[in-house]
């Protein structure tokens, strides 16, 4: 037992239980502005978690008996999480007017879920991975219902609980084969035998039923079916916080499995995840195309994001196979990187989402006409977050494909299929500008603008725009710090 | 930390404050102002500071931008005298001309977008002072050609200066091609684009037969930015800019750009190609001035003067006397910038009337202005002792040792500057007040008088008279530092740093004698030239109520007029072949890639995508069925093979 090295976790948790505490005692009026306060707790947090008071100091222990690890890996994932819930929370108090009552349980339901996800980047065994799985999943099927007076929001809960359930019973399934051929929970204790198993096809059988129910979360294909449904029809500071938070999620815990517990059968596995990776950037380019629903487009290219992040995981089971070099984690580190950029773009496209589309029934491209004279702040962080998503210089999304590409180039002197995937990736690329763009032509070019009121920002709403710009900025122009980070964190993976 | 830390701040503050303007305050004039004018002002003191506690000496301050793997990005930035004196006159010539627009832009509707595209420029500007490496000086010698297009475009309403935005970057970027092929040149031949490696490499040897070219290609880009001849055009045209652009564009920091650059790599160039620099160089000191005898716009006169200036400090820096040309564009700076604002004093006071021929008389009305006017006529004309002599002699005297006949253009362009000045002075501050007969020799200005007759009425009905402090006080400290700018120790600066073994002169008196012993032809020749000048124009232009050159020159005058035809013979011959060859990459583009190839496709994508998303049936059954498939079809994948 060593519950100091689960502080961090504690804390959060507990500040849920306030939330939903304060509720109780706060007047009506009051109750959005518990948002921001629970945000700031979590930028404290954030910040804290770079001094040597924090549990994140504690690199190297583990608790529970090695079903909790404190590593470089999960410290980075760590601080993605709180910045993302302190990020999704001050969206989340812009969107407070559309929630018809207890807006506190909504916020509290967010941090709940980011207690999962800060368990998930620490996970070590079977147990935690599907317990903090579950507690993040469980937390979206309401989130995602929570505007239970909108039939679209119903349904999207309703898919995403018949379908999540479906992949849990899949993963749970591959778990328990796992476990019975064996014997292991502990992904460390794993690892030492799991090379004699690499052959038994019940033992392959249950890693790949886990391996589904981790797709699911990322939405990789072909589990990425519920991802444009779910997107459009929850409320948007869900969706964004699925686009990042569970997504992010559902990344950690793959490559933690794929490198730290079954580094052998990932490595016989690199065209699987080749294929995988190449498929997914197409179809979440290809199908975003005619979408004129902007959740609905971020849905999509929240797809061909997932499939863009596998590069890199493919690129890291390549080089496993290629035998390890000192680089050999260059994939991993990008991947990394790469979620962190996602992160801020993806929280300003969502934001603007927010704030634009408030008095709008549908988030319809339309929408956003004539934006750029009812608010030029937020037609350029729009802007901004499609230029970064498309991966154009100097934005941080540029430099997290170019990392990415790189190491994916880099395997394939030894495994020609990487050419191809670097190929595939680039068609994606390209196909991407195509829907992009139409965004930010709609922002700037669109001839009938059905409202020109200008839009009211709050300062907080400000600020974190302002904090995501700079950060979309930053990771662009001074890719080094956070690269290095990225590196250091991902050397745990390699044995 | 070190006082040269604070030379980052000089750099980024007119950017942040460009940045701030632009995204937050372009409804609040004020502090738009102060923020644009405060940026550039702090960055005139941090400099004096830096100067002051950290001296001339060259030094290098540079971090890691990125570095992945063996490439590694330096950002650099380098000190020396050059670069110190250069960072001066920016900053502190600019901090005028901002304090000077801040009166002058005072009722513009775009006030604030103007302070955020002059902190922008300035920003640009000081990046390439201070590069310490081409690549680097490439990128904010491309970010000036940027800002200088928002800035003469200005008023983009008026079609004239959309032109003249456009005219202005095309024809840099046509030198700019040269430049970046000059320095693609370099790195390949010697693997390296910093500064100091060059210059330590000793270059010239290692890029053996390319030198030359290598040389003249990086001569290009400062034919563009310093509008030299051929690509000289764009500059008279860039008058179209509002006036404090004109000051501190097109004379004090842009176009010194070029002579900057040139003097910076002085290193690369060989003998033959500085021949064809000086030359390049007296050509278009010549040209220029004959163009500006015969203008009549107050602005354009001072375009081509300054065009003629500037041949002169490339015709300086050719004939190896690079520490002559710098210290010809220091003083410029400040002489020029402060013709430019009185220029722009006079404009508003006249309400916007630029021709000399309907002035006249402004020295009562507008004593301040005319004097510190007079005081710029002097120095450029070079009378002694104010700066323009010291500095024009300092390249006279490189003339006469090198080259005679690049001598006598010279002395014969500063018989024509003390000239065209004079008719200037003449016509429109001395004399009686004019009833705005416009004289017939300027053809479009002729057609254009009819229109213009309301305004013109409009305008006579006022009062000419002085212009407010925030204009004026700019003029005055201008016009100081025009008078003792030759006797400050400038040319002692420039010259221990490109020639330290030659002996400078030290102490006011020994600067104030030293042209007349060092090279006394040169200082007497210069004199004489300013005589001659100042008899002809008086003996022409004393109380003429119009202008008598058409009569007694005839064709040469309508050539002078006319700019020498060069707009015409660009149009008729550079212009339509690149027309032509437009018009044929049009129809390919159109036609071949855009129909053909692009629109297959790109209409094949579409249908993919469309076909695509019928998959999406929003069907539960349907989505749990194609979960199960997907399951399945991985387990075929890895297992059933």
């Amino acid at each position: 037992m060593n519950l100091s090295l689960m502080s961090l976790e504690i804390a959060v948790v507990a500040l849920g239980l306030l939330v939903l505490l304060a509720d109780l005692w706060l007047p009506v009026e009051r109750k959005r502005m518990l948002g921001y306060a629970a945000a700031a707790v979590l930028a404290v947090l954030f910040l804290n978690s770079f001094t040597s008071h924090c549990s994140c100091a504690a690199i190297g222990e583990s608790a529970f008996g090695g079903m909790f690890v404190q590593d470089g890996l999960s410290v980075f994932f760590k601080r993605l999480f709180l910045l993302a819930g302190a990020l999704v929370l001050m969206l989340t108090v812009e969107f407070s007017d559309r929630v018809a009552a207890g807006i506190a349980e909504y916020y509290s339901l967010i941090i709940f879920a980011l207690a999962g996800m800060l368990f998930a980047a620490s996970s070590n065994d079977f147990a935690m991975l599907f317990v903090s799985i579950e507690l993040i999943t469980i937390t979206f099927y309401v989130l995602t219902s929570f505007t239970r007076g909108k039939v679209a929001a119903l349904e999207a809960g309703v898919k995403y609980l018949i379908l999540g359930a479906l992949s849990s019973a899949f993963m749970i399934y591959g778990i328990a084969l796992v476990w019975g051929t064996t014997g292991k929970f502990n992904f460390n204790e794993l690892a030492m035998v799991a090379g004699n198993f690499a052959g038994n096809k019940l033992f392959l059988f249950g890693v790949l039923f886990i391996l589904v129910g981790l797709g699911f979360k990322i939405a990789a294909f072909p589990f990425q079916i519920w991802t444009p449904d779910v997107y459009q029809g929850a409320p948007t500071p869900t969706t964004a916080f699925l686009a990042i938070g569970s997504k992010a999620a559902g990344f950690v815990l793959l490559v933690r499995f794929l490198f730290s517990a079954i580094p052998e059968v990932t490595a016989q596995w690199a065209n699987l995840l080749i294929v995988i990776s190449a498929v997914t950037i197409l179809y979440g380019n290809l199908c975003a195309i005619p979408q004129r629903n902007l959740k609905r487009l971020l849905g999509y290219s929240s797809i061909a994001h997932a499939g863009y992040l596998l590069l890199g995981v493919a690129a890291l089971a390549g080089a496993i196979a290629n035998g390890q070099s000192p680089t050999a984690n260059a994939g991993a580190a990008a991947v990394l990187y790469y979620l962190a950029g996602y992160l801020f773009t993806t929280v300003a496209a969502f934001a603007v989402i927010v704030l634009v589309m408030r008095h709008l029934d549908s988030e319809d491209v339309s929408g956003l006409a004539g934006l750029h004279q009812r608010s030029p702040l937020l037609a350029a962080t729009l802007t901004l977050a499609m230029v970064s998503l498309a991966g154009i210089p100097p934005l941080a999304g540029f430099f997290g494909k170019f990392l990415l590409l790189k190491a994916v180039i880099e395997q394939g002197a030894a495994n020609p299929g990487f050419y191809c995937l670097a190929f595939t990736a680039l068609v994606g690329v390209v196909i991407s500008f195509y829907y992009y763009f139409g965004v930010i032509r709609a922002i700037y070019w669109s001839k009938d603008a059905a409202e020109s009121s200008p839009i009211p920002l709050s300062w907080p709403m400000k600020l974190s725009v302002a904090a995501c710009v700079t950060g979309m900025f930053y990771l662009g122009l001074f890719p080094g710090a956070v690269v290095n980070a990225a590196a250091q964190a991902t050397r745990v993976l390699l044995h | 930390m070190k006082v040269e830390a604070l030379t980052w701040l000089v750099l980024f503050l007119p950017l942040l404050a460009a940045g701030i303007i632009t995204l937050f305050t372009l409804r609040n004039k004020a502090v738009s102002a102060t923020l644009s004018i405060g940026a550039i002002v702090t960055g005139f003191v941090l400099t004096l500071a830096v100067i002051k506690f950290g001296g001339w000496d060259a030094r290098e301050l540079s971090v890691n931008w990125l570095s992945i793997g063996s490439l590694n990005v330096d950002f650099g930035l380098k000190l020396d005298a050059l670069s110190l004196m250069m960072l001066l006159i920016v900053t502190g010539v600019g901090s005028a001309i901002h304090i000077y627009s801040y009166g002058y832009m005072r009722d513009d509707p775009g006030f604030s977008r103007f302070f955020a595209c002059m902190s922008l420029f300035t920003f640009s500007m000081l990046g390439i002072v201070l590069a310490n490496n081409f690549l680097q000086m490439f990128i904010f010698w491309e970010l000036v050609g940027v800002s200088s297009y928002l800035l003469i475009g200005f008023w983009f309403e008026k079609p004239s200066a959309a032109d003249a935005a456009k005219k202005a970057f095309i024809t840099n970027r046509l030198g700019d091609l040269g430049f970046i092929l000059g320095i693609l040149i370099i790195f390949t031949a010697l693997g390296s684009l910093n500064f100091t490696v060059l210059e330590s490499g000793n270059s010239i040897a290692a890029l053996g037969g390319m030198a030359t070219l290598g040389g003249l290609l990086v001569f290009c880009g400062a034919i563009g930015k310093s509008a030299q001849f051929p690509l000289h055009v764009w500059l008279p045209d860039a008058m179209e800019g509002p006036t404090p652009v004109s000051a501190l564009i097109h004379a004090a920091t842009m176009v010194a750009a070029g002579v900057y650059m040139l003097c910076r790599v002085f290193f690369i160039f060989t003998p033959d190609a500085l021949t064809v620099i000086s030359w390049i160089g007296g050509i278009t000191a010549l040209l220029a001035a004959l163009i500006a005898v015969q203008q009549n716009d107050i602005k354009r006169i001072l375009a081509y003067s300054t065009l003629s200036q500037l041949g002169y400090m490339v015709m300086g820096v050719g004939l190896t006397a690079p520490e002559a040309g710098m210290f010809h564009l220091t003083t410029h700076a400040f002489f020029k910038a402060l013709l430019f604002l009185g220029a722009g004093s006079v404009i508003i006071a006249l309400h916007h009337e630029q021709d000399i021929w309907k002035m006249g008389g402004l020295r009562k009305k507008m004593p301040v202005t005319f004097w510190t006017f007079m005081v710029g006529t002097l120095a450029l004309a070079g009378v002694w002792p104010l700066s323009g002599f010291f500095s024009k002699d300092a390249i006279l005297a490189a003339a006469h040792e090198n080259n005679l006949l690049l001598f006598i253009l010279g002395v014969a362009v500063a018989a024509l500057t003390t000239f065209y000045m004079f008719r200037l002075v003449f016509v429109a501050f001395l004399g009686d007040r004019r009833t705005g007969v416009a004289p017939v020799s300027d053809s479009k200005e002729a057609a254009q008088a009819g229109d213009e007759s309301m305004r013109q009425a409009r305008r006579l009905s006022y009062e000419p008279h002085e212009s407010p402090g925030v204009v004026i006080w700019p003029l005055r400290i201008l016009a100081v530092a025009s008078v003792v700018g030759g006797v400050i120790g400038i040319e002692a600066l420039f010259g221990g740093m490109f020639k330290p073994d030659a002996a400078h002169p030290h102490g006011l008196l020994a600067q104030l004698v030293y042209p007349f012993q060092h090279a006394p032809v040169a200082a007497l020749s210069g004199l004489a030239a300013f005589a001659v000048g100042l008899f002809a124009a008086w003996k022409l232009y004393a109380n003429a109520k119009t202008d008598p050159l058409p009569d007694k020159l005839g064709a040469l005058s309508r050539a002078m007029a006319n700019r020498f035809y060069f707009d015409e013979i660009y149009e008729a011959t550079v212009i339509r072949i690149h027309d032509a060859i437009a018009a044929i990459a049009d129809w390919i583009d159109r036609w071949i890639i855009e129909g053909f190839c692009i629109g297959l496709v790109r209409g094949g994508t579409d249908l993919t995508g469309r076909a695509l998303r019928l998959v999406q049936t929003g069907n539960l059954q349907t989505y749990a069925f194609l979960f199960v498939l997907g399951v399945a079809v991985v387990l075929w994948f890895v297992l059933g093979k």
